[in-house]
């Protein structure tokens, strides 16, 4: 009692304030409280993010608002739109930057602690990655026969796993090469001139080589996007870094080899420059555009950025040159709709995947005919849309028509190699393409990694 | 016997107000440590919340499988040992070695320079000092993208110079030989403002009479410098040659400089031990082996650390 009476006494000033002790002790409480329940706010808010138990469904994807090509977003957002009017379940569109997309950690991170989106779309780069990992949603039971057999196998391979779709692609990206037609016609070059091999492509860019104009572009940052751009000229000679088995590594053979001599003797000679501009060789704009280059390695949606952002520059396509006694293929890219099967509601996401790309109703065709023909430039994951737009005239003449009838035919889709391969294959570009290494001891040392590699992986087939 | 008189009877009123408070008040010294141990609490909390507990997190994690959704197994020590078989995190080392060498080495004299030029009383030395401290108030991620397009191959602004001057041209961030030179160059630039205060402090805590007596003397400028200026300023520079390893090897400007500018490449010559660590686990999935390799750099940093505080006498410097 007399202790409690002391406490008190010597809480409280003279005055009947607050005396400096009673002070601190309140604001020491204060801010443990805050310390404390701040990170679980903190948390909880987080709940309101990709992962919360209610709400609408949760869609990461970078096509932005007012991004490079405007129109890609707004098909994004009519598309949500269109589904959000006609269902109960609503779906929320969230943008991610496209630098954070490809590279960052925000996906990610958010799969990591529980808070992955309800949707969100992948390349077949990514595939093996979300699906070894569970998070993919099967979307069969929610597509039609009909539109099932209307998605082309080819495309469909890298989206599915034991006969099963895991994801519903929006568009099939063929690459090739772009020329300036200016830059042609100053070096005294004429269609004629377009390289045909390996050889006459280096010696052509050597011929455009001008000031500090290079002749050539070839994507020299380490990535995903750069293995991507790269794997045609491999294939071009024969090599893969995976054997049809999936049992081990054909990287160490002559067309990898040689793929990989090319790629450093087009930087070697000084043709082609060691680092490309804004975010390299993807991004037409910067290079060709701005003549950096005269000829630059990129895909089909290099033809919606320049329509859009420099509509006067004047260039021209053509297809992958061989290597001597190559045949002809290039890598189909593509971004697919996939659905998170432990987020709020896996059922209706999948739904939503194929009442968007994957239904015979007239809506989701013409979806499909707007985004490759309008919001962007791309040939179609089916039969139904790429006849539509043909009919449309989309593919009836200049870039679209030579990515439709030259550059697509023979392709092959992007590989879903897992990250391990994916690392040991970059590695090996790299040390060649910029480190001036060996091309045969590179694609050795990438095959013996992804020998060891395949001896324990035990996930879905890489091939 | 007459103070003994004076006391008042028991149980009186008097002998009541005489009687001591049945609690002692704190001493000063007591109070003081109470107030600052209440100040530093919650900045403590934080970083126990913040940092400490995620760091031991991640010290267990190491010893775990994690499949970045949500699985876990035990993996024992498989992550260590994979570490020390993967020539890449080796690699991510050397890297981080040659690093923090030429960024610790090389901010230190800049810094150091800039601090004693910027010392002397001279017309606008204020505009000076806030002009080398300029850079560090910029967003990292702005420096990496400016000084990307200045080091462009052919048309950036340092190839242009160099052509101008006759010197050869070179590809700044698409050499490996001269990739990660570049990176310590950019870094060095970013802190040289940041070291240049500290140094400054240091240096203007040395007594002018030291310098008075030297001029007396007859002491030439190196003179004063290497005899007075340099040992009296050697809390200053342990200070800064700690903080700025530490930085070095946590690599955390560098981090968001090689994410803007090389992304690791070219061939991996500026994949620093943080950039490998951040890539596998946020690329690749593989967080145990990531939380392994971190555990390491950070026992590397604390050796480092150590021998610092072991070398010098846990920075009490005779001068002290």
């Amino acid at each position: 009692m007399g202790e409690n009476e002391t406490t008190v006494v010597v809480g409280t000033s003279k005055d009947g304030g607050m005396s400096r002790r009673r002070f601190l002790a309140r604001g020491a409480a204060f801010t443990f409280a805050a310390a404390v329940t701040g990170p679980g706010l903190t948390l909880l808010s987080g709940c309101g993010g990709g992962g919360s138990a209610s709400g609408p469904l949760t869609f990461w994807q970078f096509y932005g608002p007012g991004g490079e090509v405007a129109v890609q977003g707004k098909w994004f957002q009519d598309t949500v739109e269109g589904w959000n009017e006609s269902h109960e379940t609503q779906i929320k569109l969230q943008y991610i930057p496209v630098t954070e997309y490809l590279n960052g950690s925000k996906l990610q991170t958010a799969f990591s602690s529980q808070e992955g989106p309800d949707l969100f779309i992948i390349s077949p780069g990514d595939f093996l990655r979300y699906y070894n990992g569970g998070v993919l949603q099967d979307l069969t039971p929610y597509i039609e026969q009909e539109a099932r057999s209307d998605l082309y196998p080819n495309v469909m391979g890298t989206r599915e796993v034991d006969g099963k779709i895991f994801g519903i692609p929006m568009e099939v990206e063929p690459l090739a090469m772009y020329y300036s037609t200016k830059a042609f016609e100053e070096a005294g070059l004429s269609e004629a001139d377009i390289p045909q091999t390996w050889d006459q492509l280096l010696d052509v860019a050597g011929t455009l080589k001008k000031g500090n104009r290079f002749g050539l572009l070839f994507e020299t940052n380490p990535g995903y996007y750069q293995n991507f751009t790269w794997y045609p000229f491999m294939w071009q000679g024969g090599g893969d870094a995976v054997a049809a088995s999936g049992k081990e590594s054909a990287f160490d053979s002559e067309g990898a080899m040689q793929a990989l001599q090319f790629w450093q003797d087009a930087v070697e000679s000084g043709v082609a420059p060691r680092k490309g501009l804004g975010t390299g060789a993807n991004d037409i704009i910067a290079n060709l555009a701005q003549e950096h280059c005269a000829i630059q390695n990129c895909g089909i949606w290099a033809v919606a950025a320049l329509r859009e952002n420099a509509p006067d520059f004047e260039y021209g396509t053509f297809k992958l040159p061989l290597p001597p006694g190559g045949e002809y293929t290039t890598d189909l890219g593509g971004w697919a709709f996939v659905a998170n099967s432990q987020g709020k509601n896996p059922e209706d996401a999948g739904r939503f995947c194929a009442w968007a790309l994957a239904s015979m109703s007239q809506d989701s065709i013409d979806r499909g005919v707007g985004w490759i023909a309008e919001a962007d430039s791309t040939v179609a994951p089916r039969k139904s849309v790429q006849q539509k737009a043909e009919e449309q005239g989309a593919f009836e003449s200049g870039p679209m028509k030579f990515f439709s009838e030259e550059a697509f035919p023979g392709a092959r889709g992007e590989p879903r190699y897992t990250p391990e391969v994916y690392k040991a294959v970059s590695d090996a570009i790299q040390a060649v393409q910029l480190g001036g290494s060996d091309a045969g001891d590179s694609a050795a040392q990438a095959a013996e990694q992804i020998n060891t590699f395949l001896k324990s992986y035990s996930g879905a087939r890489i091939v | 016997m007459s103070v003994k008189s004076r006391e008042p009877a028991p149980g009186t009123r008097e002998a009541r107000r005489a009687e001591p408070p049945s609690r002692r008040r704190l001493s000063r010294k007591h109070r003081e440590w109470l107030a600052a141990t209440l100040f530093i609490f919650p900045d403590a909390l934080g970083l126990l919340v913040f940092l400490g507990i995620p760091m031991v997190l991640a010290l267990g994690l190491g010893f775990f499988d994690v499949s970045g959704f949500g699985g876990f197994s035990f993996a024992g020590l498989a992550n260590y040992k994979k570490m020390f078989a993967d020539p890449l995190f080796f690699n991510s080392l050397k890297v981080t070695v040659l690093y923090v060498g030429g960024f610790v080495s090389g901010v230190f004299v800049v810094s150091l320079g800039l601090a004693l030029l910027v010392q002397r009383k001279i017309p606008f030395v204020g505009v000076f000092r806030s002009m080398f401290f300029l850079p560090h108030v910029v967003s990292l991620v702005v420096v990496g993208l400016v000084w990307q397009f200045m080091l462009t191959d052919g048309i950036g602004v340092v190839n242009q110079v160099l052509g101008a001057i006759g010197l050869q041209e070179r590809s700044w961030l698409g050499d490996p030989d001269v990739a990660l030179l570049t990176v310590v160059v950019v870094s060095i630039w970013f802190f040289m403002g940041y070291y240049m205060i500290i140094f400054l402090a240091g240096l203007q805590d040395i007594p002018q009479e030291f310098y008075d007596a030297a001029k007396v003397d007859g002491a030439r400028s190196w003179q004063t410098f290497w005899n007075i200026t340099w040992p009296l300023l050697k809390p200053t520079s342990f200070f800064v040659l700690l903080v700025s390893t530490i930085t070095g090897v946590a690599g955390l400007q560098a981090f968001d400089l090689i994410y803007v500018m090389t992304r690791g490449g070219p061939a991996n010559s500026t994949s620093l031990g943080i950039f490998y660590i951040y890539e596998q686990a946020f690329q690749f999935n593989d967080y145990g082996y990531a939380a392994a390799m971190s555990s390491f750099l950070v026992l590397i940093l604390l050796a480092a650390t150590a021998a610092m505080f072991v070398l010098t006498k846990g920075g009490r410097f005779e001068v002290d």
